[in-house]
This record gives C-alpha cells, structure tokens and sequence, in this order.
C-alpha cells in the first residue's frame, strides 16, 4: 500500500505523520535562542468524508496545526499530505481545493459589500466566471446574511462576520474545509446556526477539520477527535471511545456559594474523590468533583462544607468533557 | 498531481489581475469617496505648482527657470497617488488582517498586488496630466512645440513606474509596523531628487545616486523632451531607463513580498511587526 | 469636575509618552517641512546675501507650522485607532482642556523642530544667524507659538469629526505655508487669495519674527507692534472659536452616541 492510502485504497484527506514545530525566540541580548517546542511530533489521519476534530486547552498546538495543515507554517520536521499532496512542495494545488475558517473580527475586507468580498476571492480561487453570481448568491442564502449582503462589512456584527468567513471557505467548493475554533465568541444561537452549517458541509460530501475547546460541540458534531495537550496527541478515538476513559467516573456537581479554595482542597483530600474542577471565579460557581464512589462521597461534602452554602448537588454521567479533562492533566 | 499548465496558470493570474483591479478602486481604506479624489486631482497640483513657481518667481529665476520647476512639480504630484496610496495597500491588508487570508489563496501575488495598485497608477496619471493643464493655463507653459502623443506616453509610463515604485515601498511596510512611515519620506523624496525642482546634477554625489534609481527621475525628463518637442524616438533613452527602473523596482519589491511570505512561514508572524 | 490645569499637564504628559514610546511617529510630521525645506534651500543654491537668512528662518517657520498641522491631527488619530475615544469623553472635563494639553505639547515640537531645521540651514548656508533684536525676536516667536497653537486647537475639530483628517492635513500644509508668507511675501499672492492671509493670526506674527530679525525689512508695512496686536486679536478669537467648536463637537457626540462614523 502506497503512503497515504487507506485500506480501502484511496487517498486519505489528510496524513500527518511526526509533525514537529519549534519557535525559536531570541531576545536582543541573549546569546542563545529559547526553543519553545509547539508541536512535539504528532501523527494522525483523516479519511475522506470525515468530520474530525482537534480538542485541546489554549495553547496545546491546535492553531499550530491547522496553520501547517492550510500552508501558512512551516513544519520543523515531520510530513504531511493533505488530499495526497505534499505540504512542503504542493501547496499551490493544495490551496486551490482547501477552505479555511480562521474566523475572528479580522481577515475580511472591511470596506466592502460581503458580496463583494465572495466574489473577489472567488476571483482569486479561479471559480469559473460564469458561475460565481450564481455562487455567491446560494452561499449568502447558505450563511444566512440574506438582506445584508450589500452592506459593508465593517457594519456586521461579530456573528454575521463568522458567517461572511464560512462562505468566504466554501466559495470555491472545495473538498477539506478547516475550521479553527468557529463557534469561539458566538451567542448561542449564532453557535448553533454555525454547527448545522458544518453538518451542512459534512452531508455534501466535504471532508471537516475543526479545532475547538467546547467539548459538548466536539461530542456532538465529530466522527472522531484527537486530544492534543502541550504538543502532542494524547488520545484519538471517536467521542464514545473517549467517554469510555472515564467511564467508571461519575461526577457529583455542586452549585455553591461562598466557597473558597480551602474549600476546594479539603474536598479533593476526601477518600474515593479523584479529581476536584472547580470554578470558582465567576459569579455562578460551579464544583465538580469525579468519583468512582459517588454514593459514598455524597455525605461526606456537608461535613467540609463549613462557611460554604451549597445550593444544589446533583450526580451525573461524566461527559467528554471530564474524559479530556482527565487527559490533559495527566 | 503537478501543478497545472502554463496557460492554465496564465488565464487564472489574467483573472486574478482583472478582479484586483476592479477590487482595488473599492478597497481602499480612508480616501474612496469621490469628492475626496476630486479635490486630491484638482486641488494638490495646483497648490503644490504655486508653492514653488511663486518662490522661484521671488528669488529671481528668469521665466524659463520657473516654467522648468513647474514642469517638474506638474509630473511629482503624481506621487500621491502612485507613490503613497499603493505603499500603504499591504498596510492596510495587515491592519485588516487579510494577509493570511490571501495567502492561502492560489492566487498569482504579483498580478495580485499589480492589479490592486492599477487603479492609483491611472489616477497617477491624470493627477499628472491636469498638473500640466494648470501649467500652461496659470503658469506660461507653451505647449506649442510639444509632442503630444510622446507626451502621453511619458505620463502614463511614469504613472505605471511610479506605481512600481509604491509597490516596491509597500513591501518594505510589510517588515515594519506600518507602511505609513515610509510612504510619507518616498512621497516627498522625490521633490528633491528627480530633478523636480532642479538638474539632479545639483545635488552631492550620494543623493544623485538616489535619484537615479527612482522612474520619476527619467520620467521628469522624457516629459520636458516631450514639452520640447522631441520626437518619441529622441525621448527613447529617457522613456527606456523609465520602463527599466520600474522594472527593476517592480522585481524588487516582488522578492520582498516573497521573501516576506517565507519569513511568515518559518516563524509564523504576520502581523506582529 | 477635573481641575483644568490638572487636566491640560496630564494630557502634555501623556503625549510625551506616547511619542517616547513610538518616536517613529514623528517622521510623517517632521518629513514634509524638512524636505520643503531642503528643496527651498537647493533653490537658492546660487544666490547670496542677506536674502539666505530670509529663506532660512521661513524653512524654520514652516518646521513649525508644518508639526501644528500635521500634529494637531495625530493625537486624535491616536484615539481613534486605539479606541480610546469614548473613554476621553466620558472624561469629568470638557474636552477642550484635554486637546489644548495635546496641542501645546504639539507646538513645542514644533519650536523644537523649526529650530533644527533652522539650525540646519544656517549651517548649510554659512549664513550666520544675527538677529537685529534678540529679544523682540524671542517674544514675537513666542507669541507665534501661541498663535499657532490656537489654530492648531481649531483645526483639531476637524480631526475629531472626521475620518477624512489625515486627507485634509496633506491638502492644507502647502496652502498654510503660501498663505502665511513662510517663503515670499503675502503681497505676491493674487489679491482675491490675500485677504484671506491676512485672516491668518500667525502671518503677521511671522511678519514681525522677520522685522525683528532681518535689518531693514519692512514686510506689510505695519511696523512690529501692530503685527503682534494683530496677531494677538485673531488668536483670542482662535481659542474662542475652538471653544465653541468643542461644546458642540461634545454635543453632537453625546446626542449620536459617536464621533467615529464620520
């Protein structure tokens, strides 16, 4: 079998195979650089088709990734093969039939319609004159900026923006789309008019990477996902799988107020409790604490409980969520 | 699979120059409303002329040395828009964070950049060429003997150098924080060393050189042939020197971008000059 | 509310290090006059005579006039880009105290810059600098200041209220350095354009820098003290007027939410 072919002997969408990245930074005096490794060799595959996503604290090498993956960065060392082409020597192929969301406030054309955004870069992706009217005018209605479409883009609103970005990707029917982070800074229903894009996108047959750190839109939207946690891969399965890393765990949540972090510490010290992720900071604290033995554990909280009002508790199935917190904190 | 063919690649850097170009009259950043560039064609010229013809006139130049430094500052004017609005296009791609987004495009960069500018090298030339109106209407210029045809052709060419040139200082911006710097000093410069205002023999030697390696210098002169009377074939030698340091400069600041997109690869930074 | 002194250091200070931080800035203001200049001096390369100290105190006051148009507009650059805009509003003082900080700041540039430049040019041109009367020609120059920086004051509004600033600064440079007479006399000028010369407080402060410096020169032919009670008028109706400009500019912000659609 060739490198880069699947059993099924055809070309998967993406081969990655020992990708590293080091930065180096040199201060003005410093005689050495400092070597900050991102990504410390990672692997994975894509298989043509599949929604697969990259979840990982800020920090951990997700935007890494897909900046090497789209062309933008270079790799220290490693290979990769995106729709069977070289990273390192095809990237004018590559680039014509690869989309990216980067998303965010910037990277449009701020002066201009949305419309004439789509059709410039339709210009520049050398989509066939005669079809980009047509073109534009279905993605705008795809995104939902019908009505809006002729004004200028400084004028949108942070969601509108994030729609304009995800026609801008698909404006020349490409078959990879990368997405980092997209749902990032988004209302809610912003949010999920995003993911059923994406769902969209999945169901005409296009290959989807995303990067994200909301785990609930990972559960929900991929085949399968990689955990990357300070450079490197440290779990690759389909969401179920992942579950089942932490499928003896349960999590007891407690809604709380007043509480401290001595708090925090005396119930990460009761017997059976395994890990304690509070959060403390914001107004609504919520603590969960994992545990194998939650009937157990349950009576035990009141007794450290002094000064600290709970005001709800509850027992839950863990989620993916509190299998990937598991992952990168180990 | 290779990259595609000759022809195929050349049809899609005509499409990607065609949009740039219709992209490039909307896309500018602060300056797009038409009031805004009427009175930058009708008014600078005419201001910038009557700064220096009036001086000229004080200090005691004899007429034809005046109409020489107005002859001069009727071509410069052009920088406006050649040289300062095309330097700051890759200033205002950054601050827009839209470099990244075209650089994963397949697109042609130079037709890119090229197209993108085009609209400014025609305005260019008729910032240029309204100059010269003003210089034979308000300022004694004769037009009698003049080679109208070499005379367009002067203009124009200078306009697309020239724009050249702003090409060339927008990719220097690129390494910089902003493009704006740069833009300002090159929109001058050349009032004092394109034998604008004086032979670029006045100068001392260091700033001859400058001089020489900027397309308005030739331009300035292949214009006052032209205003002479010179036929196309005596202004050659002036026009080619034009074409040949706009080439060059043109080269130039396509390696820089290039050199830039490298830079960007290795070290991942687009925007943090 | 803020105390009005108080209010106008804190501004100077700010913008002394907001320049300290990104000298660079200072270019776009410094390079237009300094290259003016440079073309105006080569102009007279073949000339001698008292005349040179004529040219070279004009390349000094264009160093000046030049850092108040282009500076004056910078600090509100400054805001818009950064956002701080809103924030200089909602400020307990009505802006006008925080802008005349800034301009004052900007005007001492420009004495600073004028000066080099004036430096340069009697350098180059071994014209020797002797004043006829120092110390008239100290306090003409300082009332200059002043003037300029009420016109400064005033041509800030414009940048307050409109995108379009840096535009109008590009296009108001030449005109400014024609209608003041930096260069060559205001009588020179069309007659239709002249009145509005004379309109300009600084031109006659220029008029009397030079009757103070330059031995028998007459200029407009009101004697000294006259130009600088000219002068003095106009800049007294300089600050008024940005006043006035500034409580509607204030006005119109809190009544549209806005100053940064323009």
């Amino acid at each position: 079998m060739a490198e880069g072919e699947t059993a099924a002997g055809e070309t998967g969408a993406i081969e990655v195979v020992d990708l590293r990245r080091e930065y180096a930074t040199r201060s003005f005096l410093a005689r050495s650089a400092r070597v900050t490794v991102a990504l410390e060799g990672i692997s994975l595959s894509v298989s043509r088709g599949e929604l697969f996503g990259l979840i990982g604290p800020n920090g951990a090498g997700k935007t890494t990734t897909i900046k090497i993956l789209t062309t933008l960065l270079s790799p220290t060392s490693g290979r990769a093969r995106i729709l069977g082409l070289d990273i390192a020597r095809d990237y004018y192929a590559i680039r014509s039939r690869i989309g990216i969301v980067f998303g965010g406030e910037r990277g449009l054309y701020n002066r201009v319609t949305a419309v004439e955004n789509l059709r410039y870069f339709a210009n520049l992706y050398g989509v066939s004159p005669s079809e980009i009217e047509g073109r534009v005018a279905r993605l705008v209605k795809l995104v939902g900026l019908e009505g809006r479409e002729n004004d200028r883009v400084e004028k949108y609103s942070r969601g509108m923006k994030q729609r304009l970005h995800i026609a801008k990707a698909l404006v020349h029917d490409p078959e990879l789309v990368f997405l980092d982070e997209p749902t990032i800074g988004l209302d809610p229903g912003g949010a999920r008019d995003v993911r059923e894009m994406v769902r969209q996108m999945k169901k005409d047959g296009k290959t989807i990477f995303l990067t994200t750190h909301n785990m609930f839109e990972a559960d929900e939207l991929c085949d399968r996902i990689a955990v990357i946690s300070r450079g490197r891969i440290v779990a690759l399965d389909t969401p179920a799988g992942l579950k089942r890393l932490v499928r003896d765990i349960s999590v007891i949540e407690l809604q709380t107020y007043d509480a401290t972090s001595e708090f925090v510490e005396r119930l990460g010290r009761l017997p059976g409790v395994t890990r304690v992720v509070p959060d403390i900071e914001s107004e609504r604290q919520v603590i969960k604490v994992q545990t194998s033995a939650p009937a157990e554990v349950l009576p035990l909280i009141a007794g450290v409980a002094e000064g600290v009002r709970i005001i709800d508790k509850a027992i839950r199935e863990p989620t993916l969520e509190d299998a990937y917190l598991k992952l990168v904190e180990e | 699979m290779e990259r595609p063919g000759l022809r195929v690649r050349a049809a899609q850097a005509a499409q990607v120059f065609t949009s740039s170009i219709r992209f490039g009259r909307k896309g500018t950043v602060i300056w797009d409303s038409p009031d805004m560039i009427a009175m930058q064609i009708v008014i600078l010229p005419l201001v910038q002329i009557s700064f220096f013809a009036i001086l000229a006139g004080y200090i005691g130049y004899t007429a034809s040395g005046v109409q020489y430094i107005v002859v001069g500052n009727a071509l410069q004017t052009m920088s406006y828009a050649a040289v300062f609005s095309v330097a700051n296009i890759t200033s205002s791609d950054k601050w827009q964070g839209t470099l990244p987004t075209l650089m994963v495009t397949p697109a042609n960069r130079m037709a890119l950049f090229v197209g993108r500018a085009f609209f400014q090298a025609g305005l260019a030339s008729l910032m240029a060429l309204v100059a010269l109106g003003y210089s034979a209407a308000l300022f004694g210029v004769s037009f009698a003997r003049a080679d109208v045809p070499g005379l367009l052709v002067a203009v124009v060419v200078t306009g697309l150098t020239m724009m050249s040139f702003g090409l060339l200082i927008s990719s220097i911006g690129l390494y910089l924080r902003t493009a704006m710097i740069v833009a300002n000093v090159f929109l001058f410069l050349t009032m004092l060393v394109s034998g604008v205002n004086f032979p670029v023999s006045a100068l001392p030697g260091w700033l001859q050189a400058v001089g020489y390696a900027i397309p308005m210098t030739y331009g300035v002169e292949a214009t006052r042939l032209a205003i002479a009377g010179a036929s196309l074939g005596q202004m050659a030698t002036a026009l080619g020197e034009d074409v040949l340091s706009g080439a060059v400069v043109l080269a130039l600041g396509y390696l820089l971008w290039e050199a830039f997109e490298r830079l960007a690869r290795r070290t991942g930074r687009f925007e943090e000059y | 509310m803020t105390n009005r002194r108080q209010a106008v250091k804190a501004s100077m200070y700010m913008s002394m290090k907001l320049l300290l931080a990104d000298p660079q800035w200072l270019i776009p203001v410094i390079i237009a006059p300094f290259i003016f200049t440079l073309v105006a001096l080569f102009l007279y390369r073949d000339v001698s005579g008292p005349i040179l100290l004529y040219a070279v105190l004009g390349a000094g006051l264009m160093g000046m006039w030049g850092t108040t148009v282009y500076g004056s507009g910078s600090s509100v650059t400054t805001d818009r880009w950064n956002g701080t805009m809103e924030a200089t509003l909602a400020a307990p003082i009505p802006l006008v105290w925080i802008v005349v900080g800034r301009v004052i700041w900007n005007t001492l540039i420009g004495l600073v810059n004028g000066a080099a430049i004036l430096v340069i040019g009697v350098l180059w041109f071994r014209t020797g600098f002797s004043v006829t009367d120092p110390p008239l020609f100290a306090l003409a120059t300082v009332l200059t200041f002043l003037s300029l920086s009420s016109f400064g004051l005033v041509l800030s509004t414009v940048y307050v209220l409109s995108r379009k600033g840096g535009f109008i600064s590009n296009s108001i440079e030449i005109p400014v350095y024609i209608a003041t007479g930096t260069m060559f006399p205001v009588i020179l000028l069309p007659l239709v354009v002249q009145p509005v010369s004379f309109a300009i407080g600084p031109t006659w402060g220029i008029d009397a820098i030079r009757v103070a410096a330059l031995p028998g020169y007459t200029g407009i032919g009101t004697g000294y003290w006259l130009d600088l009670l000219v002068m003095l008028a106009a800049t007294a109706c300089y600050f008024a007027l940005a006043f006035y400009l500034y409580v509607r500019v204030e006005r119109l912000a809190k009544r549209n939410g806005t100053l940064e659609e323009y």
